[in-house]
């Protein structure tokens, strides 16, 4: 069952860009990545879903229904952390989060208590007094503390100290067991790659490919670096699925993408000293969606 | 409910320090009245030596500034400003404050539709003002009955005091307008002050001309106290006129409101 279903979507501010004609479908019960450079369209995504911002065209589905038409019946079910987090200031860091829950028809004490025991959350500081990292630790117990079906997450991770960044991804996939879909907005790749099972890619408003981060990186290049005992000229390798040859003295590199076997075979024939094959990083793999086309 | 209330106790001070300036202003002006009513004639040829217009536009009126609701409706001009500014600082904060604090992605990502989290905030800001009024109706009524010389009537007291509340009212969804349609307002003191002094000012303007069709163009002068107490009643043009003007703004800003993007800080 698809618990995000986008079609088509589309928001035009004026001259700005906003976002065209995306559309992605997120599973029940996935870690979804949606990732792009600052500026691509994540959040406006993200604010459309959450009908802050109206579509100019297309439409969204959240559990089925109309995100603009059914907002507040969705909302029940949904958690967001914004990017960034600003609390009414003169509140006790308890006071927001009953606030918080006192939305929800449900007894959310219990939660608050344990979330806030996991991200280390003084309940009793008033939240004008917290730090950065602080606050957001407040808005991760406030976008958790009812059990929310569907999380939307918008670049969460800025200002978390590592070790606080480790908890709150244990946090999320434990979540995640219990049945929680969960949409993560970042840029940052490495969280990406730790986290999600399937990312869609955004770049300058637009979905560039959504794919199992499985698949994106076996659908990629390898790295092989060869040391050679005699000199070999690059041409030797002139196959297909072989780019980027260099040789230097008596090491040749290439990248390579397709039947890894008939690079084995060819390999076969020389007399090789070392070998390396490295699986590309993701940061590679999305480096040539990032950069702009000359 | 739940907005309602964290609304309400949100306004508890700012709601605090308004009656009380209110409350001041009264006891003051009125802590006059013995010593200006004892000299009312030469107070009145002191007064008589200013032009006539410049009387007007100042809401003096001769004939009757030696009782003590002629006074009382005098002084009362500038507590409308007064409260014009507190009602329209309300209006323009209901929904700009969520802008400036960046608390609108909280508030409205929570199971509410954007009319019901209108409709209680609204509803904090009238019962803010409803509670000033009332503390300043009691404050103002005891002093009055302190000072005064002879009797007078507690209706048209009463009446004249109302109009207070009904000038914030205008203001207030004046200021709530203000906030909807224009995307971002920094500072909510400079705009609401710069309205409602330039609403005074016509006002004023007006009084001088004996136009009577010109009052319209300012909410300060929908409510002749003259009139009210000389006829025991409001004039129903200008009572209509600003109970349309509440309508009206009311509307459109639900209308806005609902269709309003809300962007990030």
């Amino acid at each position: 069952m698809n618990v995000i279903e986008i079609k088509n979507l589309t928001k035009t501010y004026g001259k700005a860009r906003g976002i065209t004609n995306i559309s992605f479908n997120v599973e029940e019960g996935e870690i979804f990545g949606f990732i792009g450079p600052n500026g691509a369209g994540k959040s406006t995504t993200i604010r459309t879903l959450l009908s802050l911002i109206y579509p100019t065209g297309g439409s969204a589905k959240i559990f089925g229904k109309d995100c603009i038409e059914s907002a507040h019946e969705i909302a029940k079910d949904i958690g967001y952390l914004p990017s960034e987090v600003f609390y009414y200031d003169n509140m006790k860091v308890m006071d927001l989060l009953k606030y918080s829950a006192s939305f929800y028809k449900k007894d959310c004490w219990k939660r608050i208590m344990e979330l806030a025991e996991i991200m280390d959350l003084d309940l009793n500081k008033k939240i004008d007094d917290l730090s950065l990292g602080n606050k957001k630790k407040v808005g991760i117990v406030q976008g958790l503390l009812h059990d929310p079906k569907l999380i939307i997450l918008d670049e969460p991770t800025s200002g978390l100290d590592p070790l606080m960044q480790q908890k709150f991804f244990e946090l999320l996939e434990q979540v995640n067991k219990k049945g929680a879909t969960i949409l993560f907005s970042s840029h940052i790749l490495s969280e990406v790659q730790r986290l999600c099972d399937r990312v869609a890619i955004i770049k300058e408003g637009q979905i560039v490919q959504v794919e199992k981060i499985s698949i994106l990186k076996e659908n990629n290049h390898k790295k092989f670096k060869i040391e050679t005992k005699e000199k070999i000229s690059p041409a030797f390798f002139q196959l297909a699925g072989v780019n980027n040859v260099e040789a230097h003295d008596d090491t040749i590199s290439f990248l390579f993408r397709g039947d890894i076997n008939t690079v084995m075979r060819k390999m076969a024939e020389i007399d090789i000293v070392n070998l390396w094959i490295e699986e590309p990083d993701l940061e590679e793999i999305f480096m040539h969606y990032y950069v702009k086309e000359a | 409910m739940n907005i309602f209330l964290y609304e309400l106790k949100a306004y508890r001070k700012s709601t605090l320090v308004w009656t009380f300036s209110l409350l001041a202003i009264v006891t003051m002006f009125m802590s006059f009245y013995p010593s200006i009513s004892k000299d009312i004639d030469q107070f009145t040829k002191l007064l008589e030596g200013f032009p006539e217009p410049v009387r007007k536009a100042f809401g003096l009126q001769l004939d009757n500034m030696g009782t003590i609701m002629g006074f009382y409706s005098y002084m009362f001009l500038y507590l409308t400003l007064c409260g014009a500014i507190q009602g329209m600082n309300l209006g323009i904060s209901v929904l700009s404050k969520e802008t400036r604090d960046k608390t609108a992605d909280f508030l409205l990502t929570k199971p509410v539709t954007r009319v019901n989290i209108l409709t209680a905030k609204l509803m904090a800001t009238a019962v803010s003002l409803i509670l000033t009024n009332a503390v300043y109706m009691i404050g103002a009524g005891m002093m009055a009955s302190q000072v005064k010389t002879e009797d007078y009537s507690m209706k048209i007291f009463v009446m004249i005091s109302l109009t207070l509340l009904f000038i914030q009212l205008i203001f207030l969804v004046l200021g709530l307008l203000l906030s909807v349609l224009f995307a971002r307002i920094k500072s909510v003191l400079t705009v609401s002050l710069g309205v409602v002094f330039c609403f005074f000012f016509i006002g004023m303007l007006a009084a001088t001309g004996g136009d009577e069709a010109k009052r319209f163009l300012s909410p300060f002068k929908y409510f002749d106290t003259a009139y009210i107490i000389e006829h025991s009643s409001y004039e129903a043009p200008y009572l209509l006129a600003g109970i349309g003007i509440i309508a009206a703004s009311l509307i459109t800003s639900y209308i806005a409101y609902m269709k309003k993007d809300i962007h990030a800080g």
